[in-house]
């Protein structure tokens, strides 16, 4: 009797360790892991690793514009198979009108160069006919062009993109932001004489063709010719235009992160030079965030109704604004990266209010390979799921969809991880003697359109995933059942 | 007897000093650099702390801060230029108000390169101090060195150079690296 209980849960031992195994390792062929989202569509991307994609309504057309980090040691310069050529890491541009059949209509090589140090990575798009003074038959493309410029393409016909100007001599690049209304850009920029990597330049675009530099701008302390500590750098803004008259700057990867609000029309109308007085005019409040974490995206939602508070007499609506940061290193070498809900409503005094984590041991994703932790958000403001829902790009754990309604209580109501693919790069860690190396999916980027699918682009080369969601998770955005 | 006990004494405790202190083989006449490990002077920071230590000999009075950084943004790069060795050397935890004396200098430190350079720093009651940082990369990671004292800050540089060469040093770096 006793042996047969042995024996039984040794079974049960056996048979729990074979699935953590299996949690613990992704499979070509295996399907991917979901809860209320699922795949509509897919686009290999060329298998080049992919950072921000932005989808953009073209006409009757919708199109993708899926920005590219640098090559891999093994493929600097992957095949263009509607070349034939080695071409760098670009731009990938995709016609998504029909989620299920995406079509890829042209890679736009980038700067020549491995990983970070080459690619296209960012991408903005903007009508001709909303900026001020743009051709109203164009649509312009803004994108790096890896570490040492900024281009604007116009890409009306995205297949045959034309390039309109071009602003050079940096030494490093990120994730800008372009108002589409006004023109103005907030260029992450790494001007030379700066002494941080990477810093805001803030340019005037409403003219594609005849770039105008309104002012360089960063923490005190950045600029050319101060001494002591240098801050942390810039990673990117996010502008509520003139009408919120703010821009929220992330500053920071994995550390030291600070969330710094600016008075949009002091930093464009205010005293220029770079001197820390100019520099701090425009500033209302910074919130230092732990050294642990760094500020990758920072997203406003200004006005939530949050239900918990209806009945208070003051406080009934808040302004937030979602802080996300980037994991770094593979396989949790590193503090968690995660997301962070700021209440900024006193302006003067923003507060942390609510976070939120992929559980670790809900899919064993230290043991995975790669990354896991958050890197950023989907950025759209369209009132599909703007103010409801957030999707976090969460590496190995790929793409989160949040329930932000009451953003005091986030809450993760589906999910969708991509299955590997032969494409899929290895992620690799030191041990004793040499790497050890392990395949798993690194979903990096997350948009989503008007229409309310949501398009994720993974580092390790698996390509655009175009998902939607499905059950509980529609009602939460007010979609109708699918 | 007295005599032989104070010997005895002395010897002991010259035995005893050589525990936990790293002696670095001098030159010919040329006075020693002793490193004698001292616990990691500063708060908690982004960084897991590192290993801190305290010169005697020839450069008497430095002391000198190491530790791993993994996970950095240039990983074809490195460090590439001065502005790099002055955000990540962690000169700014000895003191945030430091100016840089003149250009850096390349270095290397086994198959790592980087660079170096000198600082003046703002101390305590206004003294002023001398103090180097050093940066040097392997691959995504950075391995970083800060050093400060009142003697030339010259002689504190190569010392500070040939220690971290030292055996001892180098596999603790690796681990260090290794994120061991």
């Amino acid at each position: 009797m006793f042996r047969c209980v042995l024996t039984a849960a040794g079974l049960v031992l056996f048979a729990c360790s074979t699935t953590a195994l299996a949690q613990q390792k992704q499979a070509i062929g295996a399907p991917p892991e979901a809860s209320n989202m699922k795949l509509v569509g897919v686009s290999d991307l060329q298998a080049r690793s992919a950072y921000q994609p932005t989808i953009h309504r073209q006409g009757d057309r919708w199109i993708a514009y899926i920005g590219h980090h640098g090559g891999t040691d093994d493929v600097p310069a992957p095949v263009n198979p509607m070349t034939g050529q080695a071409e760098p890491n670009g731009t990938s541009i995709v016609d998504v009108t029909d989620p299920a059949h995406p079509r890829y209509l042209r890679h736009l090589p980038g700067q020549a160069g491995k990983y970070e140090s080459g690619g296209a990575q960012m991408a903005r798009v903007c009508d001709g006919k909303s900026l001020p003074k743009g051709d109203p038959n164009a649509v312009y493309m803004l994108r790096t062009f890896g570490s040492e410029a900024h281009e604007i393409w116009n890409v009306s016909d995205p297949a045959s993109p034309v390039l309109v100007t071009r602003i050079d001599g940096l030494k490093d690049t990120h994730k800008s932001w372009w108002e589409c209304d006004t023109g103005i850009a907030f260029l992450v920029s790494g001007a030379p004489d700066w002494r941080t990597r990477r810093m805001t330049q803030v340019y005037d675009l409403g003219d594609p063709a005849h770039p105008q530099k309104i002012r360089d701008f960063g923490l005190p302390g950045q600029e050319p010719g101060s001494t002591g500590a240098v801050p942390t750098e810039l990673h990117g803004p996010i502008s509520t235009g003139p009408q919120g008259n703010r821009v929220f700057f992330g500053y920071g990867t994995n550390k030291g992160g600070i969330l710094q609000i600016v008075d949009r029309d002091k930093l464009l109308n205010g005293p220029k030079e770079p001197t820390p007085d100019n520099l701090r005019f425009p500033e209302i409040s910074r919130l230092p965030m732990s050294a642990f974490n760094g500020a990758h995206t920072t997203f406003p939602m200004f006005d939530m109704p949050v239900a918990e508070f209806a009945e208070d007499k003051d406080g009934k609506t808040r302004d937030i604004v979602m802080i996300v940061d980037e994991a770094i290193l593979n396989e949790c070498g590193e503090a968690r990266q995660m997301v962070w809900f700021a209440d900024v409503t006193t302006e003067t005094r923003p507060m942390m209010i609510s976070s939120y984590t992929v559980p670790e041991a809900s899919g064993q994703f230290c043991q995975r390979g790669g990354r896991f932790g958050s890197h950023s958000a989907n950025e759209s403001m369209a009132p599909v799921y703007y103010k409801k829902m957030a999707f976090i790009a969460f590496f190995n754990a790929g793409v989160r969809a949040l329930d932000i309604r009451d953003p005091y209580h986030p809450k993760e109501v589906g999910y969708f991880i991509p299955s590997i693919t032969s494409a899929t790069d290895k992620r690799c860690i030191p041990i004793e003697g040499g790497d050890r190396c392990k395949v798993a999916i690194q979903t990096n980027n997350v948009e989503t359109d008007d229409r309310g699918y949501v398009y994720i682009v993974d580092r390790a080369n698996t390509g655009l995933h175009i998902l939607e969601l499905t059950g509980p998770a529609r009602a939460v955005a007010g979609l109708p059942k699918s | 007897m007295r005599r032989g006990a104070a010997i005895a004494a002395m010897a002991i405790a010259l035995g005893v000093s050589g525990v936990g202190a790293y002696q670095l083989a001098p030159a010919p006449a040329e006075e020693t650099a002793r490193w004698r490990e001292i616990a990691w002077p500063f708060p908690r920071d982004g960084w897991p702390a590192g290993r801190a230590f305290r010169c005697d000999g020839a450069c008497a009075g430095a002391e000198l801060y190491v530790r791993a950084k993994r996970g950095f943004c240039n990983c074809e790069r490195g460090v590439a230029d001065d502005d790099e060795v002055d955000r990540v050397a962690d000169i700014d935890l000895i003191s945030p108000r430091f100016t840089a004396v003149a250009p850096g200098e390349e270095v290397g430190i086994g198959a790592m390169r980087g660079r170096a350079r000198r600082y003046d720093l703002d101390g305590p009651d206004s003294a002023r101090l001398a103090a180097i940082g050093i940066a040097v990369s392997r691959r995504c990671d950075l391995l970083v060195a800060a050093a400060q004292g009142r003697g030339q800050a010259g002689v504190v540089q190569r010392a500070v150079l040939v220690f971290l060469e030292m055996p001892e040093m180098k596999t603790w770096v690796t681990a260090a690296l290794d994120g061991k």
